[in-house]
């Protein structure tokens, strides 16, 4: 099982978690919604798998590059 | 009979050749779930079209003679859905299809006679790499290079690449010079093996982190598709070649328009969200837009941001290039210029017109990017949108900022820009206007910021474009499809009989 790190592709703030641990996810469905630049961004898993684990909470401000979740396939 | 030993030999010898490495690396192979390179050759082009060239090629050595058969590399020409074709499928059996005097200059007449009779150049590309130890010493390595254009890529025929193994040395160069690439998920590309690298280098490789398919198709960009099977990679390269030309004085082929074609669009309204924190996925709008079924994505895993694809309308291939606000909130990195610039240069090469979808906050800025050069990749993307020669055309649908605003397209960048009655268009966001030009921050003042925001904002509206004819039309969005259509019927380059000026054409093929 390879586990990845899903990241930010840009800064902001976590606003709203849809998910949670252990959910099973398709490629391409949201982790959660981050708002920068006045936007509400879906985060999206990059590949079909499980999620294994959330790094961050809501209201929390991050990084371009940094991990917000783990996903297992 | 007369001849009756002549005939005999050359069956045997055709027999030899069509064993390739004989059946233990055949099952070998196909052990892997992979087709030989002869299967590979097959599953491309229409039955019984296949003209083998360079059958009876053989290394140099005369030890090698009897067990190079077609020296690693089968090639020839064939027809795909009835348009000619040419072909090197490298063979993996034959000394692992590694690269020799004599096969590279198989490879060579392939490519130069494909250049001159307008075929495209199908690669399918797996081998070792040079060949070893004929290529060791002054001697092997001098006799390369023997030939001094066989790097040069003026776009004259499209190179499409399947990596179907692992792909080292010319393989690899060749993939670099591809206008499409499509890879197994368990092949490899890189400069060499993981192996020899880890004995250069003197440390542990994970190879698909050296080599892997999503390192190309996210990080680098150089791969369009990551497959699982030989015939899906091949069922892409003849997909991605029926929205092309066979060559570039040659219009791309017109397709039938399915039924419904115009229904999409009245979808619009619905699919781009009117408030303006909500994000949407541009690659809907564009399916909306085109051709039901048309639209063929490129490079989708690289640079999301910018969303580039092949679609048709009523029947005519286009080439989509869309701002998409689902990643990073639309705004432009170095890597989304640097794959917008690559797609201009493979339209305009091919004569495909071009249709900028936009809805863009401008470029990210920051030190990240600026060490990523991002300046010179704005210009780069620049500079190549105004060299293209095929009709463009720009349609701003929300938000056109900056810079961006320019690079997609704005005003006379593109031949007609529209705009969508929604359109949104200024220097800079207007919660960053207020801070720069009134030095008024919203925590401070949140009263006067949102007064003087409204100001801003009310000078941005599409009407003020078209006003001063920059817009070309303000339009209904339910209305694009109808316009971009009436827009490719009148922008025909009819002088010039469909073909333009091809000044990207020597353009360099990695960014």
């Amino acid at each position: 099982m390879a586990q990845e790190k899903v990241k930010a592709d840009i800064t902001g703030t976590v606003w709203k978690i849809v998910t949670q641990p252990g959910q099973q996810l398709a490629e391409e469905e949201t982790i959660l919604i981050m708002e920068s630049m006045k936007m509400e961004i879906p985060v999206l898993a990059p590949v079909k798998g499980t999620l294994k684990e959330l790094l961050v909470k809501e209201g929390q401000e991050v990084s371009e590059g940094q991990a917000l979740a783990i996903i297992e396939s | 009979m007369p001849f009756e030993k002549y005939i005999d030999e050359h069956a045997r010898r055709t027999a030899q050749a069509l064993e390739m490495g004989g059946t233990k690396r055949l099952e070998k192979q196909a052990a892997h779930g992979r087709l030989n390179a002869r299967q590979r050759i097959d599953y491309l082009f229409d039955p019984g079209s296949f003209l083998e060239i360079g059958m009876f090629a053989r290394g140099e050595p005369r030890a090698d003679w009897d067990n190079t058969p077609a020296d690693g590399k089968v090639c020839g020409y064939g027809r795909i859905q009835g348009r000619e074709a040419a072909v090197v499928s490298h063979d993996i059996t034959v000394k692992s299809a590694s690269s020799s005097p004599i096969n590279v200059r198989k490879m060579g007449q392939m490519r130069r006679m494909a250049i001159a009779n307008g075929l495209p150049l199908v690669l399918f590309n797996e081998s070792s790499g040079a060949r070893i130890p004929d290529t060791m010493g002054a001697i092997g390595t001098g006799t390369l290079g023997q030939d001094p254009t066989q790097f040069i890529r003026m776009r004259e025929v499209p190179y499409v690449a399947g990596v179907l193994g692992p792909a080292f040395g010319t393989a690899c160069w060749f993939t670099q010079l591809s206008d499409f690439v499509v890879m197994r998920k368990d092949a490899q590309l890189a400069i060499s093996s993981p192996k020899v690298t880890e004995i250069a280098i003197r440390q542990k490789i994970d190879p698909m982190e050296l080599a892997g398919w999503r390192m190309q198709a996210e990080v680098t960009g150089k791969v369009d598709y990551g497959v699982d099977t030989d015939e899906e990679a091949i069922d892409l390269i003849k997909k991605f070649l029926s929205y092309l030309p066979s060559h570039h004085n040659e219009a791309p082929p017109k397709a039938a328009v399915p039924a419904n074609a115009d229904e999409g669009a009245a979808r619009l309204l619905e699919l781009v969200p009117e408030d303006r924190a909500k994000v949407y996925d541009m690659r809907k709008v564009a399916e909306a837009i085109c051709d039901p079924g048309s639209l063929f994505a490129l490079k989708d895993r690289f640079a999301r941001t910018a969303f580039t694809a092949l679609a048709r309308i009523n029947g005519q291939t286009v080439g989509i290039l869309g701002s998409n606000p689902m990643f990073k909130a639309g705004a432009m990195d170095p890597d989304s210029c640097d794959k917008a610039c690559t797609f201009f240069v493979l339209c305009d090469s091919f004569n495909i017109p071009i249709i900028i979808l936009v809805d863009t906050p401008g470029f990210l800025i920051g030190v990240e990017g600026e060490r990523r050069k991002a300046p010179g990749k704005v210009i780069n993307m620049m500079s190549a949108l105004q060299m293209c020669t095929v009709p463009k055309f720009s349609m701003v649908m929300r938000k056109s900022y900056g810079q961006a605003y320019l690079n997609m397209g704005g005003t006379r960048n593109t031949d007609e820009m529209l705009a969508w009655y929604s359109a949104d268009v200024g220097f800079m966001d207007p919660n960053v206007g207020v801070n720069v030009v009134y030095g008024v921050k919203r925590e401070e003042e949140p009263e006067r910021f949102e007064q003087l925001k409204g100001e801003i904002q009310r000078d941005s509206s599409a009407y003020d474009l078209a006003g001063i004819f920059s817009a070309v039309a303000v339009i209904d969005p339910r209305e694009s499809r109808r316009w971009l259509a009436r827009l490719l019927e009148v922008h025909q380059r009819r002088p010039a009989k469909g073909i333009g000026r091809h000044l990207l054409g020597g353009w360099p093929t990695t960014f």
